[in-house]
């Protein structure tokens, strides 16, 4: 076995890099020999200024992607540059700021000023190459990952619209409900962007219209894809939807082709005919509905049933409530009573359907379910913790 | 979540407790490979201690038993009670996954 000869010494290619480096320095010589020792390294983009107020300047007309900075200066010191930079021109380029090793108290007062880092002085040339390629790719790592989450925001920003599409708006609905004697308020907000939650409310016939509310399980991007993947379901059957219970069925076994293992749909689903002013619904483990009678008396509604999507040839039965004019109805998801961050302070059935009630009281008027919302959390929230959705539909007078 | 495991015989027995929520996915991971690992041919994953339970939490139940059933083995549900209980009524759980009081 002999021993590889020695590669002949040729010098070992310089990465180049064009990252814009200004140097400032007010002694020539020193700009001088910064500028060849970043050359050597395969820095090609070397900006200089020999005081503050030229630095300044340097940085207005072309912002580099990092400073190397003295303190001692004519005119400005790097301090000031530093603390300009920050505040007046509001950047967050790396500044290394030359400092002797001595010097503590400058040391400290730099990065009170803005500094990011420092580096000795005089130069140490191995020194100073390693803290520039350290600042400037953190830098670029930074700018990659700011444009991957402007994209990523955008992208979130078109599907959330896409997904708000989904859901009528009030004239819509008025337009379904007021010719069959009902009312109807909706109000729903994803917990980020995009959610699992569901409505609609749609015609079946002149006399009729159904009233479908679901909640996928999880929440974010992949619940609002089931979302889509359900609402394109429920809508290619919307003229078959008479039997709520068989409807359900039929949309469980179509889920149960489509959703994972452990992701499923609870879902209320009724049926309102004007003709003897009937609901009939069925269940499949939504929250429990409460109804305020027009006399004041509360009856909660049966909602429960096997939640949708786990098996195929699960069964759904159908429920009929007679109304009168006056009756109100309650549907919500689950965000409006669960409180994950402290479990004890999650509402009972009872405690929301008193608090659901007490926002019924009263004349017909709009904005029941922002009522109900700020009775439930004490204001509106900038944000919910899960996807909520709150309907009220209320029959009126003929 | 938590979670605290029994062997012993023919039931390995899975304590869940505080609550069980999407969070807890990845930790959840490790009950669903600890019972398709173990030797016993029933996994009882008892919910006495548990808290909340969230649809993701619901979701993983499903999982658990899915995984079990493929390698097997039973898995039933015990011990549930208050906000836990109510949501498996409400859901009827029962009706894939066996639920002891």
């Amino acid at each position: 076995m002999s021993a590889q000869p020695a590669p002949a010494s040729a010098p070992e290619p310089v990465p180049s890099d064009d990252a814009r480096i200004l140097v400032v320095d007010d002694l020539r010589s020193s700009r001088m020999l910064i500028g060849s020792v970043l050359k050597s390294a395969g820095f090609s983009n070397i900006d200089y200024a020999g005081d503050g107020i030229e630095a300044l300047e340097r940085f207005e007309a072309h912002e580099p992607d990092i400073i190397l900075l003295d303190i001692v200066m004519p005119r400005m010191d790097g301090f000031e540059v530093s603390h300009a930079i920050r505040n007046r021109f509001d950047s967050d380029v790396p500044i290394l700021v030359q400092s002797g090793v001595q010097e503590a108290e400058q040391r400290v007062r730099a990065f009170d000023m803005g500094a990011t880092d420092l580096v000795s002085k005089p130069i140490n040339a191995g020194e100073l190459i390693s803290r520039l390629r350290l600042h400037i790719e953190r830098r670029r790592l930074i700018a990659r990952l700011k444009r991957y989450q402007k994209r990523m925001d955008e992208e979130l920003h078109t599907a959330e619209g896409m997904q708000m599409s989904l859901m009528k708006e009030a004239p819509e609905v008025d337009a379904i409900t007021y010719p069959r004697q009902a009312r109807m308020e909706t109000f729903y907000r994803p917990s980020y962007k995009l959610g699992g939650d569901l409505w609609d409310v749609f015609e079946i016939d002149e006399h009729r219209f159904g009233v479908l509310m679901v909640d996928l399980s999880g929440h974010g991007v992949s619940a609002a894809i089931n979302a889509f993947r359900l609402h394109m379901l429920a809508e290619r059957s919307e003229a078959d939807a008479g039997d709520p219970g068989a409807w359900l069925a039929r949309l469980s076994d179509e889920l149960y082709e489509i959703l994972p293992i452990e992701h499923f749909a609870t879902a209320f689903y009724g049926v309102f005919d004007k003709r003897d002013l009937s609901l009939t619904f069925a269940g499949a483990g939504a929250p429990t509905p409460v109804l305020r009678r027009h006399d004041g008396s509360v009856e909660h509604l049966d909602a429960s049933g096997l939640i949708m999507g786990c098996r195929s040839g699960g069964q759904y039965g159908n429920q009929r409530i007679a109304l009168q004019p006056g009756d109100r109805l309650c549907l919500y998801s689950d965000a409006l009573y669960e409180n994950f961050d402290t479990p004890d302070g999650a509402l009972s059935v009872d405690e929301l359907s008193a608090l659901i009630v007490a926002t019924m009281e009263g004349e017909v008027r709009e904005g029941f379910t922002t009522d109900l919302i700020q009775r439930v959390f004490g204001s509106m929230p900038e944000s919910f913790p899960d996807d909520l959705t709150i309907l009220m539909l209320e029959v009126i007078q003929p | 979540m938590d979670y605290k495991i029994e062997e012993g015989g023919a039931i390995i027995k899975v304590r869940i407790s505080g609550v069980l929520t999407f969070d807890d996915h990845e930790r959840f991971k490790s009950v669903v490979k600890a019972i398709n690992e173990s030797d016993s041919a029933t996994a009882e994953i008892d919910l006495g201690e548990t808290k909340m339970i969230d649809s993701a939490g619901i979701g993983m139940l499903l999982l658990a038993n899915d995984r079990a059933k493929k390698a097997g083995k039973e898995v039933r549900l015990t011990g549930a009670n208050g906000h836990v209980l109510k949501v498996i009524q409400l859901s009827k759980v029962d009706e894939i996954i066996p639920v002891e009081s």
